[in-house]
């Protein structure tokens, strides 16, 4: 599903990856680990083409994304659940609004995408907020609105960047349940986290980095 | 197709309400900018009726020599009217020309009635017509009047040069400074449309994230810069209209400052309605360049 050769990713005289190699088959749960600077975020941004690598090739659900035309960005991007480290919520539409949108980008009715909505929102443990601004939100609540925006529209992969980094512990394993029930049904999930408890209580592949460099790797234990 | 405009209006007017402060000032800078080419265009439409006046008086003065019968006077006359150039033809009498002369220049009515009256000659007044009044024309026409009968021919052939020369400078200058005063337009809205854009970066960026194209992110904006051009140019077309009754003909009849007498006009309803559409292509020209420009440096 997802599979990088020899990628670095160079931002002037740093080395944010590389040489970096990688596969992660269709339907597996996968963490990215490592330390603060160790290449995580980036590689991630790789994955969603917020950016080109400098080097190296990358295919994500089969297709080059290495040099993806910005006009095809967004059509890869709407097989892709991301959860951003930073939410990416906004503040002037609710709660409702901001996981919608991941639907009404797709032009999805207005019916259908309240409905789906409703569901996701129960999923995450956040039913009947809606109609509240993310601004009114804990950091908890506000990670559990990015991780429903990141799967209201079924993608093939979810990539999750830290979605637990401000959760307490019990949140943080509800978290980490529900893409597990995702990756369940199918979807390819990647999580970048160096929460060693959460990957400790749930055992899936480990692949290790650190600066920039792929150097270790723990297969899936379950 | 109605349910994806109904959506598109939906985004464009939340979009609006949402950004109550930045969407009045881009209104405000349409609105200023459209009433500045407003304004420019009733300068412009005021010179060409006052150019086109003098145009139309272009004529061709010959002057009877002396001695020549009335009678072939007359008859010169008719040749003349019946001329395919020419429009109309008055003839002035040596009497009519002292008259004329001594009512507008009193001063000379004691020295004209000692020199008698035949110290001004007779003259065919001739009137060309539309089409045959540009330098060449005039020049064909009157060589067609250089006839013994006539001692001499007066039709200004170095100031209608002069003059046709200028109007074709003015109508450049016209196109020029009009295009000169769109582009500004453009800029000016485009740079503050950008400044709306910017202030929305994170939401636009987030939205082509989660998968949103180009096109969805651009058409509320344009749909927003519509309502935005239809609102600012029908301020622009109000205050227009405020400034040229209220001020600029109040002005005029004060100080008169109609050249030629002729009233400062307004613009016709064409070119009004083609100001609004100017300033509603100002704004989603404007706002398409600043949309188009954050895109082109986001993911």
């Amino acid at each position: 599903m997802i599979r990088l050769y020899h990628v670095s990713k160079r931002y002037g005289d740093i080395h944010a990856l590389q040489d970096v190699s990688l596969g992660v088959r269709k339907g597996e749960f996968c963490y990215v680990t490592g330390p603060s600077g160790a290449g995580k975020t980036t590689l991630l941004r790789l994955l969603y083409v917020a950016e080109p690598p400098s080097e190296g090739r990358i295919w994500v659900g089969g297709v080059d994304v290495t040099d993806l035309a910005r006009g095809h960005r967004h059509l890869l991007r709407r097989n892709i659940g991301v959860v951003f480290q930073d939410f990416k919520l906004i503040p002037t539409r609710n709660v409702g609004e901001n996981v919608g949108l991941a639907l009404e980008v797709l032009g999805t009715p207005r019916e259908t995408i309240q409905r789906r909505v409703r569901a996701v929102l129960t999923t995450v443990g956040l039913g009947g907020r809606e109609e509240e601004s993310p601004r009114v939100l804990s950091g908890g609540e506000q990670q559990r609105v990015a991780v429903a925006r990141a799967l209201v529209n079924d993608p093939a992969i979810v990539l999750a960047d830290e979605p637990t980094g401000n959760l307490d512990g019990a949140m943080a394993i509800e978290v980490v349940e529900i893409l597990q029930a995702v990756n369940l049904r199918g979807t390819t999930v990647v999580v970048a986290t160096h929460d060693t408890g959460l990957m400790e209580r749930f055992p899936y592949r480990r692949v290790r980095f650190d600066r920039g460099r792929l150097v270790g790797e723990v297969p899936c234990r379950l | 197709m109605p349910s994806v405009t109904a959506h598109l209006l939906r985004r464009a007017v939340r979009s609006l309400r949402e950004n109550v402060y930045l969407s009045l000032v881009a209104t405000g800078v349409v609105a200023s900018a459209t009433l500045l080419l407003g304004v420019f265009l009733v300068i412009v439409h005021n010179l060409q009726a006052v150019t086109g006046g003098w145009e139309r008086d272009t004529h061709i003065s010959a002057w009877f020599a002396p001695d020549i019968p009335v009678e072939r006077r007359f008859e010169l006359k008719e040749q003349v009217g019946a001329m395919e150039a020419v429009s109309a033809v008055r003839y002035v009498s040596e009497d009519e020309a002292r008259t004329w002369l001594a009512e507008r220049v009193p001063e000379v009515a004691p020295v004209l009635a000692d020199l008698g009256p035949d110290v001004l000659p007779a003259s065919l007044e001739i009137t060309l017509a539309p089409g045959h009044d540009d330098p060449e024309a005039i020049h064909r026409v009157a060589e067609t009047l250089a006839l013994p009968e006539f001692d001499g021919l007066d039709y200004g052939q170095q100031w209608v040069e002069r003059f046709n020369a200028f109007l074709s400078m003015l109508r450049i200058l016209a196109v020029v400074l009009g295009g000169m005063v769109a582009l500004a337009g453009v800029f000016l809205v485009a740079n503050t449309i950008h400044l709306v854009v910017f202030s929305r970066r994170e939401e636009l960026d987030t939205m082509r994230l989660v998968g949103a194209s180009d096109r969805f992110v651009l058409v509320p904006f344009l749909v927003e810069a519509l309502l935005q051009g239809i609102v600012g140019s029908g301020l622009a077309i109000g205050a227009l209209a405020v400034l040229h009754h209220g001020f600029l003909v109040r002005l005029q009849a004060a100080v008169d400052l109609g050249v030629a007498g002729e009233p400062l006009s307004f613009l016709p309803w064409p070119m009004v309605l083609g100001l609004g559409l100017l300033g509603v292509a100002l704004a989603v020209t404007g706002t398409w360049a600043a949309v188009a420009r954050f895109l082109s440096k986001v993911a």
